[in-house]
C-alpha cells in the first residue's frame, strides 16, 4: 500500500511540488523567524558578554517603577563615584550617562529617527578601557565640552570624518562639537543601529542630565576580589534606593533587553508565519480532497482486491506525511535564507543587527518540522477519511459529478462553528476578555465560513459569472458552469484567498478608521494653527527653549509646549501629559465638564471623565501620583475633560511637571495665530525660529493631519507586505485546483476542441472560471473583513476610534486585484489545457 | 484542391465531400516502426452513409481522426470540401472541425455542465452564431428528444445522451459527420434506434455521414462499406446486409 502512494507520488511530481509549496511556504517564513530570533538573539549575547566582560559592578538607582517605555528609575549624585572609589576592593570607576543626544547632518537633517527605529543616546566617554565599550577606531578621547566621539555607524551615514564640526541635538539645545574620535561597539559600528555621541563626563552632564546628575556608576574590581563580593561591599556604601548589580547581571539584562527588543519583532512575524500556514492548509485539504476524488476508482478497485478501510486511510495520510516532510525540510532550508531576508527588514526598520554566524538550533528544526508535518497530515484527515469510505463496488460504478455542498449538516456545522468563532472573538473585545478569545475567535469563523462555503459557492459564482455569457459567449457560459459544477471544491479554493482578503481588508478599515477618527478629532476639537512636531516620542523631544522663543513672536497668539513622562497613577502606570493650562485650552477643545484648567497649578491634575468615574473620583480627591525623580506625590484633581486627543488620561501644568521630572523636551509645541496674521506670514515667523532646530517640522493643520496619517500607512505598507505571502499561496492554490481540475477533465477538453473550441477560447474559459474562484474568495473576504473591521472600530470607541470609516477606493481596488490575481493564477493551467493534443484527450480513458 | 476529386467507381460518379489521398500513417521510430496506414486513397460521398470496418488495429479509426483533422499524418493528404487539411494550423483545424464537421464519439459525447439543447447547439455556440432554430427542431424532432431539451447528460440514459450526440453533430449542418464507433456502448436495441436516426439523417435530410465500427449489424445501416485490413483498403461493399458483412469479415482469417 505505501509502495503504490510512493509510486503516485512520484508519478505526478509536479502536483507533489505545488501541493507541496503551500506549507513550504509557511514553514520557511516560521524557520526564518526563529533562525533570525536565535541568530540575532546570539549575536548580541556575544556582543554585550564582550563589551561587560571588564566591568565587575554596576551601580544605579532603584527602580522607581515600570512603564511600557522601560523601568523607570532616578539618576545618582555624581558625587557617588567618589564614594564607590573609596570602597575596598574597587580599583577603579567611573559614572556614565545614557540621554537623549541626536546628531545633525551636513544639510541640517537629523541622524536616526527615535521615533519608528533605534534611539539616538548620548554618553561620557569613560577612560577605563575595561569599562568602556567602546574602542576608538580612529582619533582620540574628547578633552574639553567642544569635544565628542561619535560611534562608526553615525559617522559614515553623516559622512563625518575626524576634525569634522557638528551639531548635536540635546535637552540643553544644539551644541556645536568637533568631532575628535570615531568608535566602535564591541567591533561593530553601532549597536544596533543607536546611534552614540560621547562626551567628557563635564560636557555630559552640562548638556545631557543636569550638573553633578549621572545615569550609572561602572566598576572595576581589585584583583582577587570577586564580583558578588564587590557588588555587596558598594551596597553597604552607597545611599538607600541605590542599586548594586554584578557586571554578569547587568550583562543578562542588556541581553534580556535586546532578546525583548526582538521577541517583539518575531512574534509580529511568526502572526504572519502562523496566517500563511493557515492558508496552506486549506490548500493542502484541498488537494487531496481532489484527489481522492479522482482516485475513488483506483482505492475503490483497491478495496475490491482486499484493502481494508485503515490501509487505504494511511495510504493517503502516508502521502500527506510524504508532502509535510519534503515541504517542511525545504521550507527549513529556504528559512535559513529567509532569515537573511527577514535581518535586512529589521534593518531597514531601524533594528540594525551585526553580523554573525546563522544559528538554527535544535528547537528551530523541531518547530518546523512539527508545524509542516502537522498542518499536512491535519488538513489531509478528512479527505483521507473519505477515500477510506469508498465502497469497493465504486470501481465498477461512473463516477458522477459531486455537485453537492447544500446539505443541512453543512449548513448547521458551518453556522455554529461560524457562530461559535464570532461569539468568542465578540466576548474577547467587548466584553473585556482580551487578545486571547480574539485570536482563537478569528480562525474559527475562517473555518465557518469555509465550511459554509460550498452553501454559498454555487449562487455566488452564478451571481459573479453573470455577465460573462454576454461578454465571452460559450467560452464565458462554460466558466461560469465550471466554477459551479463543483461547490466544495470552489469554496475550498477561494477559502484560501478570503483568509488574506479578510486581513487584509480589516487592517485596511482599521487604519482608515484611525486615520478619520484622527482627522475628525483635529477638525472638530483642534483649534490651533501650527504644530511644530519632534519626531520623537518617549526619548528627547524639542528643548523647551523653542516655545519660549515662539512665544516672544509677535505674530502668535497662544504656544504651548506638549510634554510626556511616564509616570504611577494611584499605583497604575500610565503616560502624564503636560503642557500650558491656559495656552493649550486655545488650542484644542479639551471637553471640560467641571473644574477648570486654570486652577491647575503645582499640585493639581486634570482627569478624563471617563477614568474619573472608573476610579470613582471626583474634583477635589487627591490622587498619588509616581515620578521618577521625586517619588509619590499628592495632587488634587482640579478639573475634567471628555476629549482624550491631546491630554490621554492625565494633565498636569508645565510648573508641575518640571518640578518632578527631570528631562524636559516638548514632543510637540501648538501654536495659534494672533488676531489679522495670515497663515503665511505665520509660517514665516515660527520656520525663522524652527530653523535652528533641524528636528523640528512645521505642520499646518492639514500637514498635521496627514503626517499622523502617514505613520499609520507605513506600518499599514509592512503588514500588506507581510499578508502578501498569505495572499500568494491561495494564489497558487487556485492554480493547483485548476490544474488538478483540467487533468480531470481531460476528456472533457477533448471533445470540446473537438467539437470547435480553439485554444484561445479553452484559454478565457479556464482563466475565467479562475477569476470567479478568486471573486469569490474576494468577496467572501471583503464581508468577513469589513465585518471584523466594524466590530474592532466599535470595541475600541472608547479609545479614540470614533468614526467608521469604509476606504471603498480601497477595497475597490482589491477587488480589482483579485480579477488580475486569478487571471495570474491561471495563466500555467490555462496553457496546459489549451495544449492538450485533441485525440490523446478524447481516448484518454 | 477542386470538386472534380471523384470516385469513379460504378454505377454512378457520385459528389467526393471528404476523403484521403496516399494517406500514409507510422508511429515510433526506427525499428519498432508501426504503419497504421498504408498509402491509403479514399473519397467519402456526399449524403451517402459510409461505414469503415476492420479488425482491430486495421486502421479504421487513424483513417477517421485524420480525415476528421483530429490527427495529422506521415505523408499524403486528406481533404474536407475543397480544404487540403495538410496545411493547416491547429486554429484553422477547429475552425474547420467547428464549421464542417459533425462528431458522434462512443462516450463523453457532451459537456456534463450545459443542458441537452446547450450541448446540441455547442458548435454553433462556439462560433459566436445563433443556430438555425427551425433546422434545430427539425433535427430535436427528428431524434426525439423535444421533451429533455433542459436536462443534463446526468438526468439523460445512454441511448438519450448518444441521440444528443447524433443531434449536436447534425445541428450546425456540417460538410460531413463522423461517427467513431457510436454505438459500441449501448445495447442492441437503443443502438439500432441511433443508427436508424443516422440513417434518417442521410436519407431524409441529405447529411453524409462515415461511420468506423466493428458490428456488422451496425455497418448494414450504410449504404456502403469499406474494408480496412493492416494499414490499406481492401474491399468495398455497396447495400450491405448483416450477413454479407460478416462473411466478408471472417475471410479476413484466410
Amino acid at each position: 500500500m505505501f509502495r503504490t502512494t510512493l509510486k503516485n507520488l512520484a508519478a505526478r511530481k509536479l502536483r507533489l511540488l505545488t501541493t507541496s509549496i503551500a506549507v513550504l511556504l509557511g514553514v520557511a517564513f516560521m524557520a526564518g523567524t526563529l533562525v533570525l530570533t536565535d541568530t540575532v538573539g546570539k549575536t548580541f549575547d556575544n556582543l554585550f558578554a564582550n563589551v561587560n566582560a571588564g566591568t565587575s559592578a554596576y551601580v544605579r538607582g532603584e527602580t522607581a517603577f515600570g512603564s511600557d517605555l522601560g523601568d523607570q528609575r532616578d539618576r545618582l549624585d555624581a558625587s557617588l563615584v567618589q564614594t564607590v572609589s573609596a570602597v575596598d576592593g574597587v580599583q577603579h570607576a567611573e559614572g556614565s550617562i545614557e540621554a537623549y543626544a541626536q546628531l545633525v547632518d551636513k544639510n541640517g537633517k537629523v541622524i536616526g529617527d527615535p521615533k519608528m527605529g533605534a534611539p539616538t543616546f548620548g554618553g561620557i566617554w569613560l577612560t577605563d578601557d575595561k569599562l568602556n565599550p567602546f574602542d576608538l577606531a580612529e582619533g582620540r578621547a574628547p578633552q574639553s565640552t567642544t569635544e565628542v566621539v561619535i560611534d562608526k555607524g553615525s559617522a559614515s551615514k553623516g559622512h563625518f570624518v575626524l576634525g569634522d564640526s557638528v551639531k548635536v541635538l540635546t535637552k540643553s539645545g544644539t551644541q556645536t562639537e568637533t568631532i575628535v574620535g570615531i568608535a566602535t561597539f564591541g567591533g561593530e559600528d553601532s549597536p544596533a543601529g543607536v546611534s552614540y555621541t560621547l562626551f567628557t563626563p563635564d560636557a555630559a552632564q552640562t548638556f545631557l542630565t543636569e550638573p553633578g546628575k549621572i545615569d550609572a556608576i561602572k566598576v572595576v574590581a581589585a584583583d582577587g576580589v570577586s564580583d558578588r563580593d564587590l557588588a555587596d561591599r558598594i551596597a553597604k556604601a552607597v545611599p538607600a534606593h541605590t542599586q548594586v548589580l554584578t557586571g554578569a547581571e547587568i550583562t543578562a539584562e542588556n541581553q534580556k533587553a535586546v532578546r525583548e527588543g526582538i521577541s517583539f519583532f518575531s512574534i509580529f512575524l511568526m502572526t504572519f508565519a502562523v496566517i500563511a500556514l493557515f492558508v496552506g492548509s486549506f490548500i493542502i485539504y484541498n488537494s487531496f480532497s481532489i484527489l481522492v476524488a479522482q482516485r475513488s476508482k483506483e482505492m475503490a478497485l483497491m478495496r475490491a482486491i482486499g484493502a481494508s478501510r485503515r490501509q487505504v486511510l494511511g495510504s493517503v495520510l502516508f502521502e500527506a506525511v510524504v508532502v509535510g516532510l519534503i515541504a517542511s525540510l525545504a521550507g527549513l532550508a529556504a528559512g535559513i535564507g529567509v532569515a537573511t531576508g527577514l535581518k535586512e527588514l529589521m534593518n531597514a526598520v531601524g533594528f540594525d543587527t551585526p553580523d554573525g554566524a546563522i544559528v538554527v538550533t535544535s528547537s528551530t528544526v523541531v518547530i518546523s518540522m512539527i508545524a509542516g508535518l502537522g498542518v499536512s497530515v491535519a488538513s489531509a484527515v478528512f479527505p483521507a477519511r473519505k477515500a477510506s469510505k469508498v465502497p469497493p463496488i465504486a470501481a465498477m460504478r461512473d463516477v458522477a459529478l459531486d455537485t453537492s455542498g447544500s446539505s443541512r449538516k453543512r449548513f448547521v456545522t458551518g453556522s455554529v462553528i461560524g457562530g461559535l468563532g464570532a461569539f468568542t472573538m465578540g466576548a474577547g473585545l467587548f466584553g473585556g476578555a482580551g487578545i486571547g478569545p480574539v485570536a482563537l475567535g478569528v480562525p474559527l469563523v475562517f473555518v465557518g465560513v469555509a465550511v459554509l462555503g460550498p452553501v454559498i459557492a454555487r449562487p455566488v459564482s452564478w451571481v459573479l459569472g453573470s455577465p460573462l455569457p454576454r461578454l465571452k459567449g460559450m467560452a464565458g457560459t462554460l466558466a461560469r458552469e465550471n466554477a459551479m459544477r463543483n461547490p466544495k471544491r470552489t469554496s475550498a479554493t477561494a477559502a484560501a484567498l478570503m483568509i488574506g482578503v479578510a486581513l487584509v481588508s480589516f487592517i485596511t478599515i482599521l487604519a482608515s478608521s484611525t486615520k478619520a477618527s484622527i482627522s475628525q478629532g483635529v477638525d472638530k476639537r483642534f483649534t490651533g494653527d501650527f504644530v511644530i512636531d519632534s519626531g520623537t516620542f518617549g526619548l528627547g523631544g524639542l528643548s523647551p527653549d523653542l516655545a519660549e522663543k515662539l512665544k516672544a513672536l509677535p505674530e502668535l497668539d497662544a504656544v504651548s509646549g506638549s510634554r510626556m513622562t511616564p509616570t504611577q497613577v494611584n499605583g497604575a502606570a500610565t503616560l502624564l501629559s503636560s503642557g500650558d493650562p491656559v495656552a493649550m485650552q486655545k488650542i484644542t477643545d479639551f471637553g471640560i465638564t467641571e473644574g477648570s484648567f486654570r486652577d491647575l497649578g503645582p499640585t493639581q491634575i486634570a482627569v478624563l471623565k471617563d477614568t474619573a468615574t472608573s476610579n470613582g473620583w471626583k474634583i477635589g480627591d487627591t490622587v498619588p501620583v509616581r515620578f521618577a525623580k521625586t517619588g509619590e506625590q499628592q495632587f488634587t484633581i482640579a478639573a475634567l475633560f471628555t476629549e482624550s486627543d491631546v491630554a490621554e488620561e492625565f494633565f498636569i501644568s508645565l510648573t508641575a511637571f518640571d518640578a518632578n521630572v527631570a528631562d524636559h523636551f516638548d514632543s510637540k509645541v501648538y501654536v495659534t495665530l494672533a488676531d489679522g496674521v495670515s497663515a503665511e506670514q505665520g509660517r514665516a515667523a515660527i520656520t525663522k525660529v524652527t530653523d535652528g532646530y533641524p528636528q523640528a517640522t512645521v505642520q499646518d493643520r492639514t500637514e498635521y493631519k496627514d503626517a499622523q496619517g502617514s505613520e499609520i500607512d507605513m506600518m499599514l505598507n509592512l503588514i500588506y507586505a507581510l499578508l502578501a505571502l498569505a495572499v500568494f499561496i491561495a494564489l497558487l492554490g487556485i492554480a493547483n485546483t485548476l490544474a488538478l481540475s483540467m487533468f480531470e477533465r481531460t476528456r472533457e477538453l477533448g471533445l470540446l476542441r473537438a467539437v470547435g473550441m480553439t485554444r484561445r477560447q479553452l484559454r478565457t474559459t479556464v482563466r475565467y472560471e479562475s477569476v470567479i474562484i478568486a471573486l469569490l474568495g474576494t468577496t467572501l473576504g471583503l464581508a468577513i473583513g469589513v465585518s471584523f473591521g466594524w466590530a474592532m472600530v466599535k470595541a475600541l470607541s472608547g479609545n479614540g476610534l470614533s468614526t467608521f470609516a469604509l476606504p471603498y477606493s480601497q477595497l475597490t481596488v482589491m477587488a480589482v486585484i483579485a480579477v488580475f490575481a486569478g487571471i495570474a493564477a491561471a495563466i500555467l493551467p490555462a496553457r496546459r489545457a489549451s495544449r492538450l493534443n485533441v485525440l490523446e484527450a478524447i481516448i484518454s480513458e | 484542391m477542386s470538386e472534380t476529386l471523384t470516385c469513379t467507381s460504378p454505377p454512378v460518379t457520385r459528389l467526393a465531400v471528404a476523403g484521403a489521398i496516399n494517406a500514409t500513417k507510422q508511429y515510433g521510430k526506427g525499428d519498432t516502426i508501426v504503419t497504421a496506414l498504408d498509402n491509403v486513397t479514399v473519397d467519402f460521398h456526399a449524403h451517402e452513409f459510409t461505414a469503415i470496418m476492420g479488425p482491430s488495429g486495421s486502421g479504421k479509426s487513424t483513417l477517421m481522426h485524420n480525415v476528421a483533422g483530429l490527427d495529422t499524418l506521415t505523408s499524403g493528404s486528406v481533404y474536407i470540401g475543397n480544404t487540403d487539411l495538410s496545411g493547416l494550423n491547429d486554429k484553422q483545424l477547429t475552425l474547420l472541425r467547428r464549421e464542417k464537421i459533425g462528431f458522434i464519439f462512443q462516450a463523453f459525447n457532451l459537456v456534463p455542465t450545459l443542458s441537452a439543447l446547450e450541448n446540441i447547439t455547442l458548435p454553433t455556440a462556439l462560433a459566436g452564431r445563433k443556430p438555425d432554430r427551425a433546422w434545430v427542431d427539425l433535427v430535436v424532432e427528428t431524434v426525439g428528444l423535444a421533451n429533455r431539451l433542459k436536462h443534463r447528460p446526468s438526468e439523460l440514459s445512454g441511448g438519450q445522451q448518444q441521440r444528443v450526440a447524433v443531434a449536436r453533430a447534425l445541428a450546425s449542418q456540417p460538410e460531413i459527420i463522423f461517427g467513431d464507433e457510436p454505438t459500441g456502448n449501448l445495447d442492441s436495441r437503443t443502438g439500432a434506434e441511433i443508427l436508424d436516426f443516422m440513417r434518417k439523417a442521410v436519407r431524409d435530410l441529405g447529411q453524409t455521414i462515415v461511420m468506423v465500427t466493428h458490428d456488422p449489424v451496425a455497418a448494414s445501416y450504410a449504404e456502403r462499406v469499406i474494408f480496412l485490413a493492416d494499414g490499406r483498403i481492401v474491399d468495398e461493399m455497396s447495400s450491405p446486409t448483416p450477413d454479407r458483412v460478416l462473411d466478408r469479415l471472417k475471410r479476413f482469417g484466410d
